[in-house]
C-alpha cells in the first residue's frame, strides 16, 4: 500500500479520534471550548474521519478494480496536502467565528474533492488496454 | 510489454479440461509488473468469457498456493491450478496461453475473496441494523433529521451505528489484505465491539432521556471503541515488512 494512502488511513483515524474528544468536551462542559463546536466536529468526523478513509481505500483499490494505474500519483499526493491544510483552517474557523479562514479551508478542501474525483474518473473510465 | 521478460514454465499435465477454465494471477504488493500482468489478464478474460482471479500472495490463501507451486517469482499465472507462466505476458502471448486453455463462453472475472472473521461479520450485520434503525425518521418524521431533541439520535445512529460500524466491520476484514501485515485479533475486537454498542446506546438513550452525563458517558465509550480501532490499524498499517520484491518478475522488475 502506498505511503499516501497509508498517511490518510492514519490521519482519518487521528481526526477521528479528535472530533470525538472534541464532542465529548463540549459535551461534558459546552463553555470549555469556545467557537461552533458541533459545527467543528461534524466537519472533523465527515472531512477528516470518513473521506480521509474514503479517499486512503479509494486510492488503493480502485486503480485494481478499473485494471489500470492510478491516473496521476502528483495529483493524488496535492489531494493529500490540499485536504490535510484545508481541514485545519477550516475548523480553526469555526473555532474562532472566523468566517475568513472557512472560506479559505473549505475552499481547500474542495480542491482535494475535486482532485480525487479527476483523478478517479481519469482512471475507472472505460478505455481500451494500455499500449 | 515484458513479454521477452516473461518466462514460460512447463504445464503440468493435469488432463482436466472442463467445461470452463479457471485463470488466476498470483501477484504480490509492491510489485509494478504485477498491475501489468493483471491489465492484460483482464483484458483477455473479458475477451474469452473464462473465469479469472487476483490472489494476492500475502494472503493465506496466496501463500498456501506459492508454497504448493515453489514459487519463486511473481506475477505467476496458473491455469485450472497449474503453474503456466511468470512474468508480464503481452496481448498476443495471452490470447494465445488462452485459446491453448481452452476458453469457454461462461465464466467472468470474480475475486476470490476469503469469508469474514465473525467479528467483522458482527460488525457488518450491526451496522445495517443501526441503519434501518437510523432510518426510522423518514417513516415517522419524513425527515431523517428532525429539528427537535431526536436530531442527534437519528444522526449518530447513521454516523456512528452505520458508518463507523461498516468502517470497522470492512477496515478489519480489507486493510491486513492490503497491507499483508495481521490484524491484532483475540479480545480486542469484541471489546472495540462492546464500547461502540453501549456507546451508542447510552449516547442515543441519554438525548432522549435528557440525561447528559449519560449521553457524555455513551460518548466516551464510542471514543474507546475508535481507540481501540486505532489501535488495531495503525500495526496494520506501519508495520515492518520484509524490502518490496525481490521476486517480482516484469520489465519494471529488479
Amino acid at each position: 500500500m502506498h505511503k499516501r494512502n497509508r498517511l490518510f488511513l492514519s490521519f482519518a483515524l487521528g481526526y477521528g479520534l479528535l472530533g470525538g474528544a472534541l464532542a465529548i468536551t463540549w459535551l461534558l462542559d459546552p463553555t470549555l471550548i469556545p467557537g461552533d463546536v458541533p459545527r467543528a466536529h461534524g466537519h472533523i468526523m465527515l472531512l477528516g474521519f470518513l473521506l480521509m478513509m474514503i479517499y486512503g481505500i479509494a486510492l488503493h483499490v480502485l486503480p485494481r478494480f478499473s485494471g489500470f494505474p492510478l491516473y496521476s500519483e502528483r495529483m493524488a499526493d496535492g489531494q493529500f496536502y490540499l485536504a490535510n491544510i484545508g481541514l485545519p483552517v477550516m475548523v480553526a474557523g469555526w473555532l474562532t467565528w472566523n468566517h475568513v479562514l472557512v472560506l479559505v479551508g473549505g475552499a481547500l478542501s474542495y480542491g482535494a474533492m475535486v482532485l480525487f474525483g479527476l483523478n478517479m474518473v481519469l482512471t475507472v473510465r472505460a478505455r481500451g488496454p494500455k499500449a | 510489454m515484458g513479454g521477452a521478460r516473461a518466462q514460460r514454465v512447463p504445464r503440468a499435465q493435469d488432463g482436466r479440461r472442463g467445461a470452463s477454465v479457471k485463470v488466476a494471477l498470483l501477484v504480490s504488493q509492491g510489485c509494478p509488473a504485477c498491475l501489468e500482468a493483471e491489465a492484460v489478464w483482464r483484458q483477455v478474460a473479458e475477451e474469452r468469457h473464462f473465469a479469472f482471479a487476483v490472489i494476492d500472495v500475502a494472503q493465506p490463501e496466496g501463500r498456501a498456493l506459492a508454497s504448493r507451486l515453489g514459487l519463486v517469482g511473481v506475477p505467476a499465472l496458473l491455469v485450472d491450478g497449474a503453474l503456466q507462466g511468470i512474468g508480464v505476458q503481452n496481448l498476443s502471448t495471452a490470447r494465445e496461453w488462452a485459446e491453448q486453455a481452452g476458453s469457454r463462453a461462461q465464466g467472468q472475472a470474480a475475486p476470490l475473496a476469503p469469508h469474514f472473521s465473525p467479528d467483522n461479520r458482527f460488525f457488518v450485520l450491526a451496522a445495517m441494523a443501526y441503519l434501518m434503525l437510523a432510518g426510522l425518521g423518514l417513516a415517522l418524521n419524513g425527515t431523517l433529521l428532525t429539528h427537535g431533541p431526536a436530531r442527534p439520535v437519528a444522526l449518530h445512529l447513521m454516523t456512528v451505528g452505520f458508518m463507523i460500524f461498516l468502517i470497522y466491520g470492512l477496515g478489519a476484514h480489507m486493510l491486513p489484505r492490503f497491507t499483508g501485515n495481521p490484524m491484532r485479533q483475540g479480545v480486542w475486537p469484541w471489546l472495540q465491539m462492546g464500547f461502540a454498542h453501549a456507546g451508542l446506546a447510552g449516547y442515543v438513550g441519554g438525548f432522549l432521556l435528557q440525561a447528559h452525563r449519560l449521553a457524555a458517558a455513551g460518548g466516551v465509550l464510542i471514543w474507546l471503541s475508535l481507540l481501540v480501532f486505532t489501535l488495531r490499524v495503525l500495526p496494520v498499517l506501519w508495520a515492518r515488512r520484509p524490502p518490496p520484491d525481490p521476486a517480482c518478475r516484469g520489465r519494471f522488475g529488479p
